[in-house]
C-alpha cells in the first residue's frame, strides 16, 4: 500500500549549493509530523518543492498515490494541499474577512455571468462564503477583527489569520511553515493548542515546520529531523530527544535563542 | 553582393546604436525590475544638449558631446531622485514605478515641445557622412562607420566599469539581489543614482548619433521602443542579450528596408517581438524572474 | 438640453466605460497598459466598416467590436501575462504601434490614415447612457464577485494567490480580455459619436490619457476611475485654449500622484461603500 504522502531521494540545487540531498520521508494520513532543524537546513525549500513553488533535481514527491512534481502551484492545491508561509503573505491592504474569502470561495461556487450579474446562485454562494469565512475566524479568534486592514494586525494575529486563510481551502495536507516565529512564550503556548484543535477537528494531516525544538516536541507525536539538507534523524518525541545527530546540530544554536 | 554587405554595416550601425540604448535600460531594469519608459527622455535631452550647445558656442563636438553626456546623466539621476526614488522608498509595488516612468516619459518629451518646439532640427554637420568605399565591394557612410566605432568603444568601457571597479562590482551583486547588496554595505541609493547616470550617458550617446540619422525633434525618444524590443528578444535584464538582441534587430531593419521596402521595416521589428513572445518570452538570454518565498 | 451639453455626456459616458476596462486591468489586477487606445481603435474600426460595408445594424456591430478586442487581448496576453515581469508592458506597446502601422497601410479596407468617413451618427445619449449604464452595473457587480477578489489576490501577491489555488495566468488574461471588450465597446460609441474615425485618434497619447484618468481616481476603485473621468473630461474641455500644456499636465499628474499618493483619489475605497456596507453584512 502507498504511503499518504511520500517524498522519496528529493534532491535540489540552487547553483552550486545543495539545499536538499537526498530527501525521503512519508507521513501516515491523519499524523501531525514536525520538520524540524537548525535555521538554513533547508525545511522551507521542502515545502517550496511540495507546493511546486521549485521542482526538485531528482526525486518524487507523492501524495495519495499521484506524483505532485509535474504539477503547478495551484494545481498542488486543488489536490488538497494548503500551506503558509514563514515570511506572511497575506493581502495586507484587504481586510482579515477578504483574507479568508479569498480562499473561502476556492470550493464555493457560482459562475461568471452570475457575478457579473448579481443573479442566479451569487447572494446564496457569497452568504456561505462569508459565513465560511467568519466560522473559520472565529475558530482562530480573530472575528472580532474582521473589518481590520490585515497588515496592520499584530504579529501573532497574522500568522493565525495565515491559517485560516489555508484552511478555507478545505485541505486534506496543511503545511505550516513556522507558525511560531515571532511570537512570544505565551503566544506559542495558545498556538500549540490551536494547532493540536484544528488537527484533531478538521481532520488533518498536517506537517508544521520549527526550529524551536520545545514546540515541536510538545505537539508532534512523529518528528523528523534535518541538518544541511539532509534528514539526520527521525522518530518520536523521546527517540529525537536523545539523538546524538539531533543534539549535535542544536548544540551551540540553542544559546543564541 | 555589394548591397549585402552595405546594408550588413548599416545594420549593424543602427543596432550598435539601439545597443546604447538597449543597454542603460537593460541596466536600470536588472536593478529594479521595472521598465524606465522615461529611458527615451533621457536620449531627447542628450540629444538637445549637443544641438544647443554646436548652435550656440561653435562646432567642438568633444566639448559638446561631453557635455550632452553629463546633462542627460544628471538629467537620468534626477528622474530618479524626484520620481522614483520618493516612491521606492516607499513601497515595493513597481507599478507605481511603472506609472510615474511613464508621467516622467510624457513630462519631457513636452517640455521640449513647449520650449524648442515641434520643429525638426538637422544637427550641425560636426559628424563626417561622406560615402566611403569598401575596397571596391561595398559603399558606406563614414557615419555609420562611426556609429559602430563609437558604440564599441562606450559598450567596451561600460563592460570594463562592470568587471573592473568597485562600484561595478556592486551594481552586478545588486543585479543579482538588491536587497542582499544593501545588506553588504553597499550604498544603495548611491548605487542606483550611478546606474541611471550610465543609463543616461549612454542613452545620450545614443541620441546624438540617432539625431544625425533621423534629426532631432522631441518625439525622438519614441524610438526607445525599438531598443525595447530588442531588450526582450535578448532577455529582459540582460545586458548581453540587450546588445545581441539590437544587433539583430538593427540588421533585420536594415535587411528589410534594403531588400523588401522600406514600410516594412517597422512590422517586421513588431512580428520579431510577437515571435518572441510565442516562442521563447524569456528572450535569448534571459532567465524568468522567480520570487523568493 | 444643449447639443453642446449633450455631447459633452455622450463623451462621459465613452471615456467611464474604457476608463472601466483600464481600471480593471491596471487598478484590481495589477498589469500596467501602454496600448489600451488600440482596443478602442480595434472596436471602433470593426463596428465602421460592418456597419458601412456590410449593412449590419450598429448594435450587433458595437458587440462584434468589443469581441474582436477581446480576440486579440487573447493572443496578445496568452503569452506575456504567463511571465512575472513588464512583458505585456512592452508587447502592448508594440500593438499600438503595430494596429495604427495596419490602419494606415491597410488602405482598401480601413481607408488609411486620413481617416473612415460617414458613419451612422448612431451614438446618441440614450444609447451612450444605456450602454454605459449596462457595462457600469456589469463591472460593480463583478469586482464585487469571486472573481474581482481573485484579480486583487493576484494583484496583491502573485505566488501567494497561486498557492491559495487561483491559475493567476488566467486570471490576469480574463481580466485584460474584459477590460479589452470594454475598451472596444468605447472605441465603437465613439466612432458612432464622431461619424468619423482616424488612427492617429487612438495613440500612445490616448492610451496614456486612459491610465492617467484611472490613476488620478484611485488603483483599485471603480468609482474613483469614473471620477476621474469626470474630472478629466471636464479639465480637458475646460482648457481647450492651452491644450498644448495638456499633455505636461498629465504627465506630471501621473507623476505626482504617484510620488503623493499612488492610491489616488478615492484609495482603493469605493464612493458608494457606505451603501454597499449593510448589504454586504447581510448577505
Amino acid at each position: 500500500m502507498t504511503a499518504f504522502f511520500e517524498l522519496s531521494n528529493v534532491t535540489k540545487n540552487f547553483g552550486g549549493v545543495q539545499a536538499v540531498s537526498s530527501m525521503s520521508f512519508s507521513i501516515a494520513k491523519g499524523e501531525l509530523t514536525g520538520l524540524m532543524g537548525p535555521n538554513g537546513a533547508g525545511k522551507t525549500t521542502i515545502f517550496n518543492l511540495i507546493s511546486g513553488v521549485y521542482d526538485p533535481d531528482e526525486g518524487s514527491i507523492l501524495f495519495k498515490g499521484e506524483d505532485l512534481v509535474p504539477l503547478k502551484t495551484y494545481q498542488v492545491t486543488s489536490r488538497g494541499i494548503a500551506r503558509t508561509f514563514q515570511n506572511l503573505r497575506l493581502f495586507q491592504r484587504s481586510t482579515v474577512l477578504e483574507n479568508v474569502m479569498t480562499s473561502a470561495q476556492y470550493h464555493i461556487h457560482y459562475t461568471f455571468a452570475e457575478g457579473m450579474t448579481h443573479l442566479g446562485r451569487w447572494r446564496r454562494k457569497e452568504k456561505e462564503i462569508h459565513e465560511k469565512s467568519m466560522d473559520l475566524l472565529s475558530r482562530v479568534g480573530l472575528a472580532d477583527r474582521a473589518e481590520q486592514a490585515a497588515g496592520t494586525l499584530p504579529y501573532g494575529h497574522q500568522r493565525r489569520l495565515e491559517i485560516a486563510r489555508a484552511l478555507a481551502l478545505d485541505p486534506e495536507l496543511l503545511l505550516l511553515d513556522e507558525p511560531a516565529a515571532g511570537m512570544n512564550a505565551e503566544e506559542v503556548g495558545s498556538l500549540n493548542v490551536l494547532i493540536r484543535d484544528i488537527h484533531r477537528d478538521f481532520n488533518l494531516t498536517t506537517l508544521v515546520i520549527e526550529h524551536h525544538m520545545d514546540l515541536v516536541m510538545e505537539i508532534c507525536p512523529h518528528i523528523i529531523c534535518m541538518n544541511f539538507g539532509a534528514k539526520i534523524a527521525e522518530g518520536t518525541p523521546d527517540e529525537i530527544q536523545n539523538h546524538p545527530e539531533v543534539l549535535r546540530a542544536y548544540l551551540g544554536e540553542e544559546e543564541v535563542e | 553582393m555589394g548591397t549585402l554587405l552595405q546594408q550588413i554595416i548599416n545594420g549593424l550601425s543602427l543596432g550598435s546604436v539601439y545597443a546604447l540604448i538597449a543597454v542603460g535600460y537593460s541596466l536600470v531594469y536588472s536593478i529594479l525590475l521595472f521598465s524606465n519608459f522615461a529611458h527615451g527622455g533621457f536620449l531627447v535631452i542628450g540629444g538637445y544638449i549637443c544641438y544647443g550647445i554646436l548652435k550656440t558656442f561653435g562646432t567642438n563636438i568633444w566639448l559638446a558631446g561631453g557635455l550632452s553626456l553629463a546633462g542627460a546623466g544628471i538629467a537620468a539621476v534626477l528622474t530618479e531622485r524626484l520620481a522614483y526614488r520618493p516612491i521606492r522608498e516607499r513601497t515595493n509595488v513597481t507599478l507605481y514605478l511603472l506609472i510615474a516612468s511613464m508621467g516622467m516619459s510624457i513630462v519631457i518629451e513636452n517640455i521640449f515641445v513647449i520650449v524648442a518646439g515641434g520643429r525638426f532640427r538637422a544637427l550641425p554637420p560636426v559628424i563626417p557622412t561622406a560615402p566611403i568605399n569598401f575596397f571596391g565591394f561595398a559603399t558606406t557612410s563614414a557615419f555609420d562607420l562611426l556609429s559602430l566605432v563609437s558604440a564599441v568603444v562606450f559598450l567596451g568601457a561600460l563592460q570594463l566599469f562592470l568587471l573592473k571597479t568597485r562600484w561595478g562590482l556592486a551594481i552586478r551583486a545588486a543585479a543579482y539581489d538588491l536587497r542582499t547588496a544593501g545588506l553588504m554595505g553597499v550604498n544603495v541609493n548611491r548605487l542606483i543614482s550611478i546606474v541611471f547616470f550610465v543609463a543616461g550617458a549612454l542613452a545620450a550617446v545614443g541620441g546624438i548619433f540617432l539625431s544625425v540619422r533621423y534629426t532631432l525633434y522631441p518625439q525622438l525618444g519614441a524610438i526607445t521602443i525599438k531598443a525595447f524590443v530588442a531588450a526582450v528578444i535578448g532577455g529582459l535584464g540582460s545586458l548581453p542579450g540587450a546588445v545581441v538582441g539590437s544587433l539583430i534587430l538593427g540588421l533585420a531593419e536594415m535587411l528589410t528596408a534594403g531588400f523588401i521596402s522600406s514600410q516594412m521595416r517597422d512590422l517586421v521589428v513588431f512580428s520579431m517581438l510577437v515571435i518572441t513572445l510565442l516562442v521563447k518570452p524569456t528572450g535569448l538570454f534571459g532567465k524568468s524572474v522567480s520570487e523568493k518565498v | 438640453m444643449s447639443g453642446y451639453t449633450e455631447g459633452i455626456i455622450i463623451l462621459l459616458c465613452i471615456n467611464a466605460i474604457a476608463a472601466m476596462g483600464v481600471s480593471l486591468l491596471t487598478g484590481f489586477t495589477g498589469i500596467f497598459s501602454l496600448g489600451h487606445a488600440a482596443y478602442m481603435a480595434l472596436g471602433a474600426y470593426t463596428t465602421a466598416i460592418l456597419t458601412i460595408q456590410h449593412g449590419v445594424h450598429w448594435f450587433p456591430a458595437i458587440l462584434c467590436g468589443g469581441i474582436v478586442a477581446v480576440v486579440v487581448a487573447y493572443l496578445i496576453g496568452v503569452p506575456t501575462l504567463r511571465l512575472l515581469g513588464d512583458y505585456y508592458a512592452i508587447a502592448s506597446i508594440g500593438l499600438g504601434e503595430a494596429i495604427r502601422l495596419i490602419l494606415e497601410n491597410w488602405q482598401s479596407v480601413t481607408r488609411g490614415a486620413r481617416g473612415y468617413p460617414g458613419i451612422d451618427p448612431y451614438t446618441t445619449l440614450p444609447v451612450a447612457a444605456g450602454i454605459f449604464i449596462v457595462l457600469a452595473i456589469g463591472m460593480f457587480n463583478l469586482i464585487n464577485s469571486r472573481f474581482g477578489r481573485a484579480c486583487k489576490a493576484c494583484r496583491d501577491d502573485y505566488i501567494a494567490s497561486s498557492l491559495l489555488g487561483f491559475n493567476t495566468a488566467r486570471i490576469r488574461v480574463v481580466s485584460l480580455m474584459i477590460s479589452a471588450f470594454y475598451c472596444g465597446v468605447a472605441g465603437a460609441l465613439l466612432g458612432g459619436f464622431l461619424s468619423f474615425i482616424q488612427p492617429v485618434m487612438f495613440d500612445m497619447l490616448k492610451s496614456t490619457e486612459l491610465t492617467a484618468v484611472v490613476v488620478f481616481g484611485g488603483l483599485g476603485s471603480m468609482s474613483g476611475a469614473l471620477l476621474g473621468t469626470a474630472v478629466i473630461t471636464l479639465v480637458t474641455e475646460l482648457f481647450r485654449p492651452i491644450s498644448q500644456y495638456r499633455m505636461l499636465i498629465y504627465g506630471a499628474v501621473l507623476v505626482i500622484v504617484m510620488v503623493i499618493r499612488p492610491e489616488g483619489i478615492m484609495g482603493n475605497r469605493e464612493l458608494l461603500s457606505w451603501i454597499k456596507a449593510p448589504f454586504r453584512r447581510k448577505a
